[in-house]
């Protein structure tokens, strides 16, 4: 089948704003949106820039706007969008080049989250690993899942309104250490949280959830986090 | 370097969210369109007289006041059920039922509201 990809260009060098390019490209249903991105740039347009890496829908490199939606180039076949694409950049973020975008403010954001297990208190007597029984673990199992790809954070109008918002990755971050038995740092992370840029903007749009790649349910980790704050308890 | 971030209206319109995003847009419009009420109530109640009596004949046309229970059903049904929601964060698995529910709510009680409108405004 052949399908017409329209993908929005921007080059720095020459433009100062993005535009369309519509590209006919012979297809099979069973190919990726990834796979006709390889193609355009290996036969028909090598500037074509994106981001991509392990092209299994782990690494998160290749979020992009396919038909109006966030998703990754990676895990979408072309039967599933149709004959006629649009590919762009996601929103929210500076475009750096074509499709690939500046996520510096998404990492800045991340980091504040503190994303690393805190604790203070002395090993185990044994001097080995800090035990943690299968529920405990569950608690938080959904949350590890995320691969910082950013699809939910540009996804947000909250975001889209304030790239000072922490965003929902950076809260699903969150939500990952501070219901981790094994960590001490959730009144840190919550103080945080509690800020004006903090959870009070989500605005429960549900996008997130809708945008995940991993199916992660972003809105009620978010919840769960905004619980936590308003009655000082983890449970 | 790099083109700028800024997400216009249009474009965050066009973006093709769920149900949630399109609830998420007329909460936002419900509120607008309360408060448009409130500071044109206000303004006709401060100027009085004849300005005032004209001003008053706009919030009290039937298309306004269609317009304006949308805006409050709809802004107080949706508020509701993110109130819920918020309560009770293990229900955000059911994010989507809970729209249809809403929705199911909205449609048979602002239908009824239309009704009464319309054959009070139009029928005279």
């Amino acid at each position: 089948m052949e399908v017409t990809v329209k993908i929005f260009r921007y080059n720095p060098e020459k433009d100062t704003r993005g535009n369309y390019v519509t590209y006919k490209v012979e297809a099979d249903p069973n190919d990726r949106i990834l796979d006709l991105l390889e193609y355009i740039k290996g036969k028909t347009d090598g500037a074509l820039s994106f981001r991509r890496s392990c092209a299994h829908g782990v690494c998160g490199s290749d979020a992009m706007r396919i038909n109006g939606r966030n998703r990754l180039a990676c895990k979408v076949l072309v039967r599933d969008v149709g004959e006629n694409i649009t590919i762009e950049p996601v929103l929210g973020m500076k475009v750096k080049k074509d499709l690939i975008v500046d996520m510096e403010p998404f990492f800045d954001n991340y980091r504040k989250m503190l994303p690393y297990l805190i604790n203070d208190s002395p090993l185990p007597e044994n001097g080995r690993e800090r035990l943690q029984s299968p529920e405990q673990r569950a608690r938080f199992d959904e949350t590890t899942k995320c691969i910082l790809c950013a699809a939910c954070t540009t996804s947000c109008p909250s975001f889209w309104a304030s790239d000072q918002y922490y965003g929902p990755a950076a809260m699903v971050t969150a939500h990952r250490f501070i219901f981790d038995s094994r960590d001490e740092g959730a009144s840190q992370r919550l103080r945080i949280l509690a800020e004006t840029d903090g959870i009070a903007r989500c605005h429960t749009a549900y996008s997130c959830t809708e945008a995940c790649p991993r199916e992660i349910q972003v809105t009620k980790a978010i919840g769960e986090v905004k619980m936590a704050i308003m009655t000082g308890k983890i449970d | 370097m790099g083109l700028k971030r800024d997400v216009s209206l249009s474009t965050g319109l066009r973006y093709r969210g769920p149900g949630g995003y399109l609830t998420f847009i007329l909460h936002r419009i419900g509120g607008l369109g309360m408060a448009v009420l409130i500071a044109v109530h206000i303004l006709a109640s401060f100027i009085g007289g004849k300005l005032g009596a004209g001003i008053n004949n706009i919030y009290e046309n039937w298309a306004f006041q269609a317009f304006v229970f949308f805006c409050a059903l709809f802004h107080a049904i949706n508020g509701f059920r993110i109130t819920l929601l918020d309560l009770f964060p293990k229900m955000l698995e059911h994010q989507s039922e809970a729209i249809w529910i809403e929705w199911a709510v909205f449609i048979p009680l602002y239908g009824l509201c239309l009704y009464v409108i319309l054959s009070t405004g139009l029928g005279g």
